[in-house]
């Protein structure tokens, strides 16, 4: 075998193939030049392949700042992007779960690719770091292999669908979201209404209103199970959250619908989608999210609009095809259930028995968290990880928003047992949910936008907490702590009791790092309400700030009066008096400690900065749509070059619908997959009215798609292959010159 | 002729735990960016001490990374070659046992008789599971080939054998000098006459 694709191509199913086919082929395109480096930057966003810091070939090394001259230098992989440049691949698990098989593929994967090391984000992805962009269609051919994909895991896409990761074994659910997050998250992937948004779209599931687990409010679409009374049949359904989000601005969901049913629920969901994609600002990228649309219109007016889209939301079989497997999703533990039975427990296990373990609702079982530290595991402790839930679990193993791993459905008997084979691989600390289980983004370390290092503060404060922390009260104790290395909440600060995100600040003549501190956001009910920033204060003053903050809380709480009250009796004008004594900066001279950041010996610049990929460039439907048709057109060339000539034929005649798809979705978006329905609405759109009829050449180019569509050829030789290759190219040439002379833009 | 790896890494553990913690480690890889203290296009220090035998304080290039790795219990530097390795096995050996070996001695100069390296012995990893799957196989068929060019750079016979038997780890060697007496500058005179890196 020569190359992973031939290896795995009877493993990978064909549809996950083909993207990564094409993305390939769009891959040599753009390193060709002949793919506009914006639409490729979508394109390689929506599989997941982001930027990293430094990409744009400068860093600061404390000096001065150097140009990183990359072998590649001249091409770039998007604006300002150099090709060889290391990047992040983000790899989706929907909510959050995960196989043993699919464990040690991402183990493996880390190993060639990343460094060895893994990273678990607050949505339920993991991402592999310092990848380069050439070995990223083997990563998703060996990921697409074990049923993973990392198909819009960026971009202007339907993200990652995240759930509780108790969903299932919960107390206090209504019912198990899982199921309910997988067929949602079947269904929108790739699908059209999704492809035409001006940013991303976040979606959650909760199984219940008062935990924290899926923090549907902090979403573009929140899911909250409900369960209702409807002619004297208990049905399930969802109350529906729109408009929710955190970054700059943070808004709370509002509420769209009480309760929809199953049978509601993904064509509810597909209404939202196609309003956000026709109404949502496309311009102005910072204020494309969908809750500045609720905002602007407000909640009832976007109520209006959904319920007239939902009345011409094309009819669907998967909308309700899910519920016949909704049964089928079953749990298979891997031993039954049985109560501790009074052996010998291991020195740590009573304090991680306390932090870590949660009884599940199912006699006999338990759930247990494992603290990840900074959500980062190795490659080898995921091997061994996978080991231990094929012993324990099975493939029970689910990925938390708090970053960390969750192991479902354990025997209690087996608790010590597991304990200390965690504890064997560094996997056993305790304190999970607790102030030393603090959430961080990547900060400065990796991130373009990051501004001062939050996983250098985060490593820091744990440092020092996890050493007392069985000295603390259990009101210090069970605190939340997050930290964002910008304002941008990717650590999402504002629902932490305590939230840190990243600033910077002069003295003198240089720059200092600083965090804002930002107090009384709540876990709870959902992400149930957003701090407040109180106050700015040097990066190296934070683990001051914390203590003098806890310390006065447990000095001057009412009894059982939490963080939340506590912050909002003291007030904002107090706290900022409390915090004077950290915000004087001293000089350069007087402490150069305090002008280089946590983990960096360089001294502090925000030189570094770039610009974010976050939400990808606003490109055009069209653009995106046709650089498919222009990939698949390149694959047929490499078919004949191979001599493999009815693959040519049979990629170029897809190629040609594929542009003309992309037409059509201009003025029509519902056109579907089918060919027949694609070139018929090709021919009364824009061949009959003359629309893409060329100046010289007529209707011509358009012929060669219907010639071709009408009858497949009776042979394919070499010369017959050249030549759909041929008017392929002029096809596709005419389709972009018509879209021109139509809609005027092309890109952006 | 045997295959080249995509990656390929170098490392070379520790005598003994140093007095000297991970995160000293962090500002004399800072430090060698600024200074250019090893070869290649440096780029960022990342920092993994956080997570168990993991690659500990790593200095990220654009052809390569430098680790002061704490994998398998054993601290020491790990060389990974991740592009722009020669065409033939020998030469990429070679190459990598080159730039871990500078780069390892640099480390010892930054805390003279703390950090002390075992240079007589050397782990290869092969970081492509598509060319080196971790078969016994793939060891039947490397490792004579292996052992010479090893043992080329040493000027004496090594002994190599298979780091673990688990197929989905990757596939490394350890090699290990019959004789433990070596000559670094005679090591270090031998690379650098090589072809493939003069």
């Amino acid at each position: 075998m020569t190359s992973w694709k031939e290896l795995l191509k009877d493993e990978i199913p064909a549809e996950m193939g083909n993207l990564i086919d094409i993305y390939e082929a769009q891959m040599e395109l753009r390193k060709q030049g002949k793919l506009d480096e914006k639409v490729f930057a979508e394109s390689r966003l929506r599989k997941g392949v982001y930027g990293q810091r430094y990409d744009n070939g400068q860093r600061h090394d404390g000096v001065q700042t150097r140009e990183l001259t990359f072998p590649s230098a001249d091409i770039v992989k998007g604006p300002d992007t150099l090709w060889d440049a290391p990047g992040m691949q983000r790899i989706k698990i929907p909510y959050g779960g995960l196989t043993a098989e699919q464990l040690e593929t991402l183990s493996e994967l880390a190993d060639e690719y990343s460094g060895g090391i893994l990273h678990i984000t607050t949505r339920q992805d993991i991402q592999l770091h310092y990848v380069h962009i050439d070995d990223t269609p083997d990563l998703m051919r060996r990921l697409a292999a074990v049923g993973i994909t990392t198909q819009e895991a960026c971009g202007n896409s339907v993200r990652n669908i995240t759930a509780c990761s108790l969903a299932g074994v919960c107390h206090d659910e209504v019912f198990d979201v899982s199921p309910y997050a997988d067929a949602m998250t079947q269904f929108l992937l790739g699908h059209d209404d999704v492809q035409d948004f001006g940013r991303k779209f976040k979606v959650a599931f909760s199984g219940c209103a008062g935990h924290a687990c899926g923090l549907v409010k902090m979403h573009d679409l929140g899911l909250l199970a409900q369960s209702r009374e409807i002619n004297g049949e208990t049905r399930r359904g969802f109350t529906v959250f729109v408009g929710g989000g955190l970054g700059t601005v943070p808004h709370q969901a509002k509420v769209l619908a009480d309760f929809v049913t199953e049978e509601e629920l993904l064509p509810l969901t597909q209404a939202v989608a196609r309003v956000f994609a026709r109404l949502g600002e496309k311009k102005n990228r910072n204020r494309a999210r969908l809750k500045f649309l609720v905002a602007k219109l407000g909640i009832d007016e976007f109520r209006e609009l959904v319920q007239e889209e939902l009345k011409i939301v094309p009819p669907d079989e998967r909308h309700t095809a899910y519920m016949d497997s909704l049964g089928a999703f079953v749990y298979q533990p891997a031993k039954a259930g049985m109560a501790l039975n009074g052996a010998a427990l291991p020195a740590g296990f009573a304090d991680w028995y306390r932090s870590n373990v949660y009884r599940q609702a199912q006699p006999g079982y338990s759930t247990i968290t494992l603290h990840t530290p900074l959500g980062d595991f190795t490659a080898e402790q995921g091997f061994q990880l996978a080991d231990i839930a094929r012993r324990y679990v099975g493939d029970n193993i689910r990925l938390s928003v708090e970053q960390n791993f969750v192991l479902r459905w354990v025997a209690d008997a087996d608790l010590p047992s597991i304990y200390r084979d965690l504890d064997a691989i560094g996997l056993a600390d305790s304190g999970a949910g607790t102030i030393v289980d603090i959430t961080s983004c990547p900060g400065t370390d990796t991130c373009k936008l990051g501004i001062a290092s939050s996983r250098g503060l985060t490593a820091e404060l744990r440092t020092r907490l996890i050493e007392k922390i069985n000295l603390l009260p259990d009101a210090v104790r069970d605190l939340k702590i997050k930290v964002s290395g910008c304002f941008n909440s990717c650590g999402q600060h504002h629902v932490a009791d305590i939230g840190f995100f990243g600033n910077s600040r002069r003295s003198g003549n240089h720059k200092m790092p600083h965090f804002q501190v930002v107090l009384g956001g709540q876990w709870q009910e959902n992400a149930g309400s957003y701090g407040l920033a109180v106050g700015a204060v040097p990066a190296k003053s934070v683990p001051d700030v914390l203590e003098a903050l806890t310390e006065r809380y447990v000095a001057e709480r009412a009894a059982d009066e939490n963080f939340q009250t506590w912050v909002k009796e003291l007030g904002r004008k107090e706290i900022k008096v409390m915090l004077q004594p950290f915000t004087k900066l001293p000089s350069f001279e007087e402490n150069p400690a305090f002008f280089s950041d946590w983990g960096d010996s360089r001294v502090y610049t925000i030189d570094d900065i770039g610009v974010g990929e976050c939400a990808g460039e606003v490109v055009s439907l069209f653009s995106m749509e046709i650089s498919r048709a222009e990939s698949t057109h390149f694959e047929a060339l490499l078919a004949l070059d191979d001599g493999d000539f009815a693959t040519a034929d049979h990629h170029a005649y897809k190629a040609m619908v594929l542009a003309a798809r992309a037409l059509v979705r201009t003025k029509y978006l519902d056109v579907g997959d089918d060919y027949n329905v694609i070139v018929q609405e090709f021919r009364s759109r824009f061949y009959d009215t003359e629309l893409i009829y060329d100046r010289f050449a007529k209707g011509k180019f358009a012929r060669y798609l219907f010639k071709r569509h009408e009858a497949a050829p009776a042979r394919v030789n070499e010369d017959y292959a050249h030549q759909i290759i041929d008017e392929t190219q002029l096809f596709i040439e005419n389709v972009h010159s018509a879209e021109q002379r139509i809609n005027g833009v092309i890109v952006g | 002729m045997t295959k080249v790896p995509k990656r390929l890494g170098v490392k070379f553990n520790l005598k003994q735990t140093p007095q000297l913690q991970p995160a000293d480690i962090l500002p004399i890889f800072q430090r060698w960016i600024q200074e250019h203290t090893v070869p290649g296009m440096l780029i960022d220090v990342i920092d993994y001490k956080h997570v168990l035998e993991g690659p500990g304080v790593v200095l990220v290039a654009d052809e390569a990374d430098y680790a002061y790795d704490l994998g398998e219990g054993h601290p020491g530097l790990h060389y990974v070659r991740k592009r722009d390795l020669p065409d033939s096995l020998p030469a990429a050996i070679r190459l990598c046992f080159q730039h871990a070996l500078q780069a390892a001695r640099a480390l010892e100069a930054e805390a003279p008789g703390d950090l002390v390296f075992d240079f007589a012995s050397a782990k290869f990893s092969f970081l492509d599971r598509m060319r080196y799957r971790n078969r016994p196989s793939i060891f039947a068929a490397v490792q004579a080939e292996v052992a010479d060019i090893v043992a080329g750079i040493y000027g004496a016979p090594v002994e190599v054998t298979r780091v673990n038997d688990d197929p989905r780890r990757l596939f490394a060697l350890r090699a290990r000098l019959r004789d433990g007496q070596i000559n670094l500058d005679e090591i270090a005179g031998r690379l650098s006459c090589s072809p493939e890196i003069a």
